[in-house]
């Protein structure tokens, strides 16, 4: 006991109630609100966009939360998966064998509401949107590239009509928001991770050149006199996409490690480690990180295994096409060719540009008086400690973690709602206002599953070669056009 | 010839009487101490640490036995009722709109006490009772249509479920002191503490169902400590000063008491109507009774007071109470037969707390007195660990009480009415990330009956 509190004690006489009141400043309110961004803002889950997503976004749910019943975004429908697709395929998870995979459950259709006649409030597309193409990007050439389909979808800014000649930032300043979402960047590092090659200028973009088209983007927006959310950059190592599988030989029954002599067999890969190992395929380093969901394509067909357990891959024999693959570039224009494996230097490659990246959107936040979300802390955090909530602990686990969806990168609905959640409360902080917090458990506890999922062609079993194969190519976008240094070269920062 | 287990006589008796004496009730002083420990105590506001003249002196200030004359017995109980125990939700969990209700129950809470004279100055007294106790019990805590072992629990079940559904801290305290009479004016005591202690905590587990990406519930757990095995040992003191007729100061001490405790742990699946899922939730379960441990260390208390006697039988006492419950700064329950079951870390954090208390007697002649009393008890709880486990707040509590003491017997009813602050833990850093407002209102009636032989 401490002595004060004594004092405090055999002072004690009565009880004096304290009373008053004081006089708070008027809440900040918003009234129209909007986002400018990639994947994350439009609501992107599981390698599609549909409207299912959509209305389950982190925009969608902030939108919600200010009461705004107008808020427009591009939505798309979900349909039932085709034979050959005509969409953007849909993952989830199936019944494989008894089994929980990953499957092609639904695609996307047709825009709802291709005709609305000014921009959408949610001016977030997919097709691996680089800070360039916010700015740049003013006429969109639908089926040049993924990129160019999914803008044209979004910004309708197709040569000759209304919106042609405008990018996505002058959509966004023309609707006077108070509100806006900056939310972009995440392509300019993690495009990386998602093709397994790290290149500076490929698909690294330079902080020079980041930071300049990062500005140029903001003074647009700025010029709206709304506040402004900014967003860092999550870490490669947060998400599950590289995070799931060890790179070593599992059980295709069991998902262990295969053990001899009491030890873990490593993968085979593409690069060779003189003077260990001279001539690939060698063995990949305990410190490799795997894609989750190409790499076992791939080791399905017994690539990457080695021979003495009955796969292809011969130690030192020189035949790359047996060894999982670490993904190529042919300067000066590509092609750009995935792989499967982010070496140790890669992901050191992608984490040092992240923070560098990172670095400048918190100097320019805050040089700028921006609200910025520190997604990369967030992720971080949670991908060390989980996220908890009702006594319900979520964590970072692919397919049963329940904070990301089936392509291993983007959030799910819950996912999507902690985030609205976050930037509502970073907003109501530093702005005064009084926006009230999402409704989590309709997140949570509402199913989200494809109508579809029934209607798949044969359910696409993971693991398995045949089906698997099929996925290779909707999954990792390739950037038809990657970043050039002055020169028009392409510069490499890691690799063999 | 048969086989069987032998129940010792000394494990046995320790069963009868634990039944009869251990109990769970609402939280309804500070944390979960419970104060109420005889009916006159309980008409003056728990104020009488300096007052201190009947057997409950035991509990409240054994010095106070030491005046005693004559072979003392006091049977009574406490009934302990909670009115009001009522949560609403707030964003972002459970959400606004959401309204739970806790499971109102009249908890009963005995005592007995005996007071033996050996020598004119030395006094001998024995005291049973239970100065701990918890008992959250949430209405819908598992909606399963009447089948919670092959039924979909429903999400309108109660929102708190993975954190607790129902939650109870039992305590029975032996406390044999002994009270010497230093001087007519001064007397001192200390004693035995010896704990029994049961703890169970019944909750639901969650996990994603990856093909609807939405959360079900797996399991129900119950985690169940065995009764005679969880004990502790303590001590106690006190000392009451009455220099004059009209005055008097008191002063009493109850030591620390660590139980640990052993128990069972038990899992049971329920369907997520997926058979697939329920498949590798079986083959993830634990299964069978698990052994489990936890240790809970009760805090030391003191207690000081000062008493007034006026004129025309009027007795006034005021006191200040400290509770070190600081010592409960994390409930760590472990599973030491399967590792694999991770353990339930929950930092508490808990402050040291004070209560301050005023009570008023006025007797007649016949020996009749009425009491009045008053006392706020400032909650030890931090905000962030307040949730469906506990969720414990300031109150003030009002108190009145009669009796009729004579030589030869009487007899004693108080009752406690306690108004507990709306606890509301919305934009708070709540460690549970349960968000909404809590009340809760509790009603303690007390009665005892005095035989002096």
């Amino acid at each position: 006991m401490k002595k004060d509190d004594v004092l405090r004690a055999l002072g004690f006489a009565g009880l004096v109630l304290l009373g008053g009141s004081s006089s708070l400043p008027a809440a900040t309110t918003f009234h129209k609100f909007v986002a400018v961004g990639d994947s994350l803002p439009a609501g992107h889950e599981a390698n599609c966009t549909v409207d299912r997503y959509q209305v389950r976004s982190a925009t969608y749910l902030i939108a919600q939360a200010l009461g705004i019943t107008d808020f427009q975004q591009p939505l798309i429908s979900e349909v039932a998966p085709s034979q050959p697709l005509t969409g953007y395929p849909c993952l989830g998870a199936v019944v494989s064998n008894g089994s929980i995979s990953v499957g092609i459950v639904s695609q996307e259709g047709a825009t709802e509401n291709q005709n609305l006649p000014r921009p959408y409030d949610n001016l977030g597309f997919n097709g691996g949107p680089r800070v360039k193409d916010f700015v740049d990007l003013k006429i969109s050439e639908p089926g040049r590239s993924d990129l160019d389909n999914y803008a044209a979808r979004v910004l309708r800014n197709v040569a000759g009509t209304p919106f042609a000649g405008t990018s996505a930032v002058e959509q966004a300043a023309s609707l006077h928001p108070d509100l806006i979402l900056y939310w972009v960047g995440n392509n300019d590092v993690l495009g990386a991770a998602s093709t397994g090659v790290a290149l500076d200028g490929v698909t690294l973009t330079p902080v020079a050149d980041f930071e300049a088209k990062y500005l140029e983007g903001l003074t647009i927006l700025q010029s709206t006199g709304a506040t402004i959310v900014t967003f860092t950059i999550p870490d490669v190592t947060s998400i599950p996409l590289y995070k799931t599988l060890p790179p070593v030989v599992l059980d295709p029954v069991t998902r262990q490690p295969v053990l001899v002599n009491g030890q873990p067999v490593p993968l085979m890969g593409s690069r060779a480690f003189p003077p260990a190992c001279p001539v690939a395929p060698c063995p990949l380093p305990p410190d490799t990180l795997i894609h989750t969901i190409k790499a076992p394509l791939l080791e399905a067909q017994g690539i990457g295994i080695p021979a003495a357990l009955g796969g292809k891959a011969v130690l030192g024999s020189g035949d790359l096409a047996t060894a999982l693959p670490d993904g190529s570039f042919t300067p000066p224009a590509g092609p750009l060719v995935p792989g499967v494996l982010l070496y140790a230097d890669e992901v050191a490659a992608i984490q040092s540009r992240t923070n560098e990246i990172n670095d400048r959107i918190r100097a320019d936040s805050a040089a700028n008086g921006i609200v910025l979300y520190d997604l990369n802390a967030r992720f971080a955090e949670i991908a060390q400690k989980g996220y908890s909530i009702g006594g319900i602990t979520l964590t970072t686990a692919f397919l049963q973690g329940g904070l990301f969806s089936a392509d291993g990168t983007h959030p799910t609905q819950i996912g999507y709602a902690i985030m609205a959640d976050d930037i509502i409360q970073r907003v109501n902080a530093a702005t005064g206002s009084a926006i009230p917090r999402p409704d989590i458990p309709h997140a949570l506890f509402t199913p989200n599953a494809s109508p579809f999922l029934g209607a798949a062609p044969a359910a696409v079993p993971g693991f398995v070669p045949q089906a698997w194969m099929s996925l290779l190519p909707i999954l990792g976008p390739i950037d038809p056009d990657p970043v050039k240094d002055p020169r028009g070269r392409a510069t490499r920062v890691v690799g063999r | 010839m048969t086989i069987g287990h032998r129940v010792r006589p000394r494990r046995l008796a320790l069963v009868l009487i634990a039944c009869g004496f251990l109990v769970a009730v609402p939280a309804f002083p500070s944390g979960f101490q419970l104060m109420s420990q005889g009916a006159r105590a309980s008409g003056m506001g728990l104020a009488f640490t300096a007052v201190a003249n009947d057997p409950s002196a035991i509990f409240f200030n054994p010095a106070g036995i030491g005046w005693e004359q004559h072979f003392d017995i006091d049977i009574g109980s406490s009934f302990i009722t909670r009115t009001k125990g009522e949560f609403d939700g707030a964003a972002p969990y459970p959400g606004v709109g959401v309204n739970e209700s806790v499971h109102k129950t009249t908890f009963t809470l005995p005592t007995l006490y005996l007071v033996a004279p050996l020598t004119q100055d030395l006094n001998f007294g024995l005291g049973i009772f239970a100065p701990y106790g918890l008992g959250v019990r949430w209405d819908n805590a598992e909606n399963c249509n009447g089948n919670c072992a092959n039924g979909v629990v429903s999400p309108n079940s109660f929102s708190g479920r993975f954190i607790a559904q129902n939650t109870y801290i039992q305590s029975l305290d032996i406390n044999p002191v002994v009270s010497f009479k230093a001087t007519p004016q001064l007397a001192f005591a200390v004693g035995a503490d010896y704990r029994l202690s049961k703890v169970m905590l019944e909750r639901n587990e969650a996990a994603v169902n990856p093909f609807t990406n939405s959360v079900v519930d797996i399991a129900h757990v119950k985690l169940n400590s065995d009764l005679t095995d969880n004990h502790g040992w303590g001590w106690n003191a006190g000392l009451l000063f009455k220099p004059d007729p009209h005055f008097s100061f008191g002063a009493a001490y109850r030591s620390r008491i660590k139980v640990d405790y052993d128990g069972t742990a038990t899992f049971g699946q329920r369907s997520t109507g997926n058979a697939v899922l329920d498949t590798v939730v079986a083959s993830e379960l634990p299964q069978g009774t698990q052994k489990v441990a936890t240790s809970i260390t009760f805090p030391e208390t003191v207690n000081l007071g000062t008493a007034f006697g006026f004129a025309d039988g009027f007795l006034l006492s005021l006191e200040a109470d400290w509770t070190r419950w600081s010592r409960f700064s994390e409930l760590l329950i472990t599973f030491p037969s399967n590792p694999a079951i991770p353990a339930l870390d929950r930092k508490t954090n808990w402050d040291d707390s004070w209560a301050y208390r005023v009570g008023l007697e006025k007797k007649f002649s016949g020996a009749w007195a009425i009491r009045a009393g008053y006392y706020r008890d400032k909650t030890p709880q931090p905000i962030e660990d307040a949730g469906p486990l506990l969720a414990d707040n300031d109150r003030d509590a009002f108190t009145l009480g009669f009796g009729y003491d004579s030589p030869r017997w009487g007899f004693n009813i108080g009752d406690i009415y306690i108004k507990v602050k709306s606890l509301n833990t919305a934009n708070t850093a709540n460690n549970d990330k349960f968000f909404g407002t809590y009340h809760e209102d509790v009603n303690v009636f007390a009665f005892d009956f005095r035989f002096s032989f």
